[in-house]
């Protein structure tokens, strides 16, 4: 005779072959484990975050995002050197932080107009583990970053090389939600594509909000409020002008 | 180690990803000095216009700028090849970058009598037209580095489609390791200036400020005096 399946049940969906094959982790949340399921099998972490939820995880997925974050930011702090060795990881970290705080309600509500099943809990693990592969490969990108921090006089060289490789990296992590999305039955995907463009958005005006983080300046925050596409422009000025002196 | 060239130059996939599988030390060292001799080799034909001194350095500075792109690069292509799909592990993903590299040392080796002869014939550097003779050197080893850099690429594609058996992750897989190792490679290069040896500057391994300015903003310079 066959039974129904219950509502305590795990959620299983359709298997599907490759990366994002919905398999359970095999030896729980270790940091080696985390980081091969990020880059190899995502699957297995939307699994653990759905299916067999333990805080581990999502704590191992947000230190890796600020570990990331932090000395990527040394990185970023050494093309001024001095204080914005520690300034610069620290507003990144900052920064990325605040991003994930504001943006998080937004993406509950728009996992939930995808018709995704998802509790606040997964999604929460969802955006980390997004943010912390963004992280790993920005620590990838690193030496090519540090090079040519090394070999440029040029702040607005070194923004959008910055920006360019941040790009990279949360284009890669922002399609772990959209695996999520596949893997726990959502209907209408532009809802996701939608919250990615406010997520970059935001991030974006937080490092401005957050400026200077390549320069240098005397205050650690600044006084006056920029939206960043003001603020680039007129760096990109400035530094044409000083290229044309 | 001529077998192994062999195996290379033929691109057999099967028995190139099988030995590429089987990573480990002598693999890496093998390619290091095929890398090291063939590059060393072709740079000295790189620098013999300006001066046997100019040779000298940039044998020893070709093969350090390969070194130090699989070096810089080394993480964000293992993560790129995991990320897209293509199930190589970190230490099989620098082979196979460091057997791409081989393969285009073994190749510039080859032409390196033929750029020889280009050297022979080109005008010298104390001719009057010394300028002609720098541009006919420049463009030829553009020429056979674009060749060789072709080949050993195509022969990289094979073994990325054998080893993740999808032609579209290995073109994606490739498409990135090029993208990343042409961006650093051409700043390293930079840096590592002079190679051939501008007629009009003296001969020195690096130049004094090795690492003021990039080679982006030059290009950028230049397209600006160009067109506005």
């Amino acid at each position: 005779m066959n039974t129904s399946p219950t509502q305590s049940q795990a959620y299983k969906p359709a298997p599907i072959p490759g990366r994002f094959a919905f398999e359970p982790m095999p030896e729980g949340a270790s940091p080696p484990l985390v980081i091969e399921a990020l880059l190899k099998y995502p699957g297995r972490i939307i699994h653990e975050l759905q299916n067999n939820w333990r805080a581990a995880l999502p704590l191992w997925l947000l230190s890796l995002a600020l570990l990331g974050m932090l000395a990527y930011g040394v990185v970023v702090g050494s093309f001024s050197g001095g204080t914005q060795l520690w300034i610069a990881p620290a507003k990144i970290a900052m920064g990325t932080t605040l991003s994930i705080l504001i943006c998080l309600p937004s993406l509950y509500i728009f996992t939930c107009l995808s018709g995704i099943e998802a509790q606040m809990r997964t999604v929460t693990g969802m955006l980390f583990a997004a943010v912390g592969l963004g992280a790993l490969l920005l620590i990838g990108f690193a030496p090519i970053a540090w090079i040519f921090s090394q070999s440029t006089d040029s702040v607005a060289f070194m923004a959008a090389l910055h920006i360019g490789l941040w790009a990279i990296g949360i284009m890669f992590g922002l399609r772990l939600l959209e695996g999520m999305g596949h893997l726990l039955g959502g209907s209408a995907r532009n809802h996701l594509k939608l919250w990615s463009v406010i997520f970059i958005v935001v991030s974006l005006q937080m490092m401005t909000t957050l400026r200077p983080i390549v320069g240098t300046s005397d205050r650690f925050l600044p006084t006056e409020k920029k939206f960043f596409l003001t603020h680039w422009a007129e760096t990109l000025r400035m530094s044409q002008q000083k290229n044309d002196r | 180690m001529i077998g192994r060239l062999k195996l290379l130059l033929r691109g057999d996939a099967d028995r190139v990803a099988e030995s590429v599988s089987r990573v480990g030390f002598e693999s890496v060292a093998q390619f290091s000095l095929i890398i090291l001799i063939g590059a060393g080799l072709y740079g000295a034909t790189l620098g013999l216009w300006r001066g046997p001194l100019q040779a000298f350095y940039t044998a020893i500075k070709f093969p350090l700028v390969i070194f130090l792109i699989c070096l810089g690069n080394g993480a964000i292509n293992g993560m790129l090849a995991q990320i897209l799909g293509s199930e190589l592990s970190f230490r099989q993903t620098t082979v196979a970058i460091l057997m791409s590299f081989a393969i285009a040392a073994i190749i510039l080796a080859g032409f390196a009598p033929l750029t020889l002869f280009v050297w022979f014939n080109a005008p010298p550097l104390e001719s009057k037209d010394a300028i002609l003779g720098h541009s006919v050197m420049l463009l030829t080893h553009v020429f056979i580095i674009a060749l060789a850099g072709v080949i050993a690429n195509r022969r990289l594609l094979g073994l990325l489609r054998k080893m993740s058996g999808s032609e579209k992750v290995a073109r994606a897989v490739l498409f990135s390791w090029l993208a990343g190792n042409l961006f650093l490679g051409a700043q390293i290069a930079w840096n590592l200036r002079p190679f051939i040896g501008s007629p009009r500057l003296a001969i020195e391994f690096l130049r004094s400020d090795p690492l003021r300015g990039n080679f982006y903003e030059a290009v950028w310079r230049a397209l600006r005096h160009l067109f506005f």
